[in-house]
């Protein structure tokens, strides 16, 4: 499963970032996109992208094609 | 000693710097880029602090980036302020963990600390100094809390700790690895996460180990690290933060209504619709008329009182229609500017303008250019000056200099007027839908202009797209202000000398012959000489030789509406009935090449004032010169287009049905092309190309 499937509200542990794109990839990796961080899907704009997320107390917007290739597993509380 | 001041964006870092610096600040920009910079002197001492741009890594990868970390290694900084946002700890710390790897010495100014009991948070200050091993100050740079204590803590020898924070595999590796160079710490972990910048270092029995390590986790070590890096810092603040249940906080209940799905949009266009009308629209317009009523009742005055001692016409000329000209013009945008930079400033400050990059990003993303560009594109509807200044609230460098390029593009209030008379008086009934057309054409040619420079030009404009949501804040007054007075002056320096300089040049191109004998009527002045000298350029453009004509686009360059006065002046007619008719030099003008005309004159080099702008946005004068040659080439393309359509139009050779069928068929073929476009670059699992694409191949 990967994080562009969550609907809003769902929560999801990351797995795995699979981005070729190494500028990308360390970008999310500086904003805190890491293995084993729980994040919560917030709230999708009303162009249905970017996702606005929520992880390690602050929220991020990220587009969803990046969003596509970071594997999760929903968390279910 | 020299400071440097680092943190993320939206830490408080430009506020603690202004709070430190008190009103001594110099701004300029980065040598090569248009990322601002700030320098100054902390208030009672003299030590020298910089403001290095907001960053959240010491990342290869941008250009802010970049700036920090050569900054760091060729400055060699005695200390570094380390801002962290006390409400967003893990994220900040994330940047520290990094600092931590410098030798230099680093104090965290721990902000926000008055906040931090309406959120419900608890620090043990002690215990997070001991576990960080840096000396920790308290701050509020809002309310201004703990600013004298960090001032006196610099002159401290506060030496720090160097933490060992990876894991076993990853210290043994760094302890392996020997470089020659400062920062050791921080160049060893640069060699394993791959940084090419610091490849010099690398040995390849390093490369050989690296790689070893990397095996044992699926993964490069460039990852490991940053996760390790988060494992640390939710470690620490475990251990030293208390946070009760989090309280819900006010910025959860405004983006329930300021990103609701319906309620958006119509709140986006009310926000625009207040930031045109005071900036460009009837508050900032009226603001400019005055001022340059004033000056016209001061330049009188002026002319009189020179007049009176005796001053030889030649320099009351000058002085009067020159200098006191030229300053007016600058000053008729200083209103609008003040208005426009007040209204981006709280934008800014409250945190809406992230919200309005989320909220446009997907449809501005199509041709490479931000969400916050369509601030720029409104505001420069009323004038290019304030919407190209208003360019520099979108972070990303390139997607920054297009918008700013592309500003001038959009039909401002000057260009109204010719738009209007050509089209009224050439067109009669379908004045509205020519005048409409300019509009659409303008947008199209926005659109398409983004589209060539995103992948020629600017290939910087990756479609990244990832930002933080700031929580809503109070803007500080005290902060806007200073903010706005900044922007001025910068504008006056920069741009208004260029005005000033280039209305002088055309004034006295305009009262001198060739023999240079004052005081000549235009038709013998030395424009009229360039003018007739160069009009064969517009000669496929206007079916004609028209030297007036050529003038009068020379004399736009001053401001577009002289376009209209300065026809007027040649043909010596006042009103476009009496201008176009028989007698006039105007007469041979036909529908097509008015037209033509004014679609040149829409896209073709902006006024002075917009170069200006220009100049101090790109932060050269030679970008600026290739813009203008970019901007004029395009507009002499669509005015030829527009003229060889036209006069076909005209002599009933094609039909306008034939013309709006092409469009279409044009329209569709541009967006397969781009939809081609996007899955080439970005999709490359799902492209056509599959594993043979040459970029996945690099």
């Amino acid at each position: 499963m990967n994080l562009a499937e969550l609907k809003v509200g769902d929560v999801a542990k990351v797995i795995k970032l699979n981005i070729n794109n190494k500028k990308t990839r360390r970008h999310l990796l500086d904003m805190g996109l890491t293995r084993g961080v729980v994040v919560k899907v917030k709230r999708v704009a009303p162009t249905l992208d970017p996702v606005n997320i929520e992880l390690r107390g602050y929220e991020l917007c990220v587009s969803r094609k990046d969003l596509k290739n970071i594997e999760v597993e929903k968390v279910y509380l | 000693m020299k400071i440097a001041l680092v943190g993320n964006q939206n830490s408080g870092k430009t506020t603690l710097f202004n709070l430190l610096t008190g009103m001594n600040a110099k701004v300029g920009n980065w040598p090569g880029v248009t990322i601002e910079k700030k320098e100054g002197t902390i208030k009672g001492t003299k030590n020298k602090i910089i403001d290095l741009p907001g960053i959240y890594s010491l990342s290869p990868y941008s250009k802010e980036e970049e700036i920090a970390r050569k900054y760091i290694f060729e400055e060699v900084p005695d200390v570094i302020i380390n801002i962290v946002d006390a409400t967003n700890i893990e994220r900040s710390l994330y940047l520290t963990t990094q600092l931590m790897e410098l030798d230099t010495n680093i104090i965290v100014a721990l902000n926000m600390v008055d906040i931090l009991d309406s959120r419900g948070i608890k620090i043990d200050i002690e215990k997070l100094q001991k576990e960080l091993g840096v000396k920790i100050v308290e701050i509020s740079a809002l309310k201004e809390i703990g600013i004298d204590k960090l001032i006196k803590e610099i002159d401290k020898d506060n030496k720090k700790i160097n933490k060992k924070i990876y894991d076993k595999n990853i210290e043994e590796l760094i302890d392996f690895i020997n470089v020659d160079s400062i920062h050791k710490r921080f160049v060893k972990v640069k060699l394993l996460e791959g940084d090419k910048r610091f490849k010099k270092y690398n040995k390849e029995i390093y490369e050989k180990r690296i790689l070893k390590c990397s095996e044992k986790y699926d993964t490069d070590l460039e990852e490991i690290i940053a996760t390790e890096r988060y494992e640390f810092i939710e470690k620490v603040v475990k251990n030293t933060f208390k946070i009760d249940k989090k309280k819900s906080d006010i910025s959860e209940k405004l983006d329930k209504i300021f990103l609701n799905k319906y309620l958006a949009f119509p709140i986006f266009a009310v926000i625009m619709f207040l930031v045109y009308f005071l900036s460009v629209g009837v508050v900032g317009r009226s603001s400019s008329e005055m001022v340059s009523s004033l000056v016209d009742v001061f330049s009188s005055f002026v002319s009189g009182f020179l007049k009176d001692i005796g001053t030889s016409e030649v320099l009351n000329s000058l002085i009067v229609d020159g200098i006191i000209a030229g300053v007016s013009s600058v000053l008729g945008f200083i209103f609008q500017l003040i208005i426009l930079f007040i209204c981006i400033s709280l934008l800014e400050v409250t945190g809406y303008m992230s919200r309005i990059a989320f909220l446009l990003d997907k449809i501005f993303r199509y041709v490479g250019l931000s969400g916050k560009s369509l601030i720029p594109f409104i505001v420069g509807s009323g004038c290019s000056v304030p919407g190209i200044m208003g360019s520099r609230i979108i972070e990303n460098d390139d997607e920054r200099e297009m918008t700013a390029i592309l500003t001038p593009f959009i039909p401002c209030s000057a260009k109204l007027p010719i738009i209007a008379m050509f089209s009224t008086y050439f067109f009669k009934d379908y004045s509205g839908i020519v005048a409409a057309s300019f509009y659409f054409l303008a947008i199209f040619i926005i659109i398409i202009s983004a589209l060539i420079l995103s992948k020629f030009v600017f290939v910087d404009t990756s479609d990244l797209y990832i930002s933080e949501l700031p929580l809503y804040k109070m803007p500080s007054f005290k902060y806007v202000f200073k903010d706005v007075f900044d922007k001025v002056v910068a504008f006056i320096e920069r741009a208004g000398s260029i005005i000033l300089f280039c209305s002088i040049v055309v004034w006295f191109l305009l009262s001198f012959s060739p023999s240079l004998s004052y005081g000549v009527d235009v038709e013998n002045s030395i424009l009229a000489c360039i003018g007739k000298s160069i009009s064969w350029i517009f000669y496929p453009v206007l079916g004609e030789d028209n030297w007036a004509l050529t003038v009068s686009i020379i004399q736009g360059l001053v401001a577009k509406e002289q376009i209209i006065s300065s026809m007027s002046v040649i043909s010596g007619f006042t009103n476009s009935s009496g201008m176009f008719s028989s007698g006039s030099i105007f007469s041979s003008i036909t529908p097509a090449a008015a037209y033509a005309f004014v679609a040149f004159n829409l896209f073709s080099a902006p006024c002075f004032g917009a170069l200006g702008a220009l100049r101090r946005e790109l932060g050269s004068t030679k970008k600026v010169l290739k813009v203008v040659l970019f901007q004029t080439i395009i507009a002499w393309i669509i005015a030829f287009i527009c003229y060889q359509v036209g006069i076909r139009i005209e002599k009933s050779i094609i039909s306008v049905a034939d013309i709006v069928i092409c469009i279409i068929i044009f329209s569709i073929l541009c967006f397969i092309g781009i939809k081609y476009f996007k899955n080439k670059d970005n999709k490359c699992n799902s492209c056509p190309f599959g594993k043979t694409c040459k970029q996945l191949k690099k």
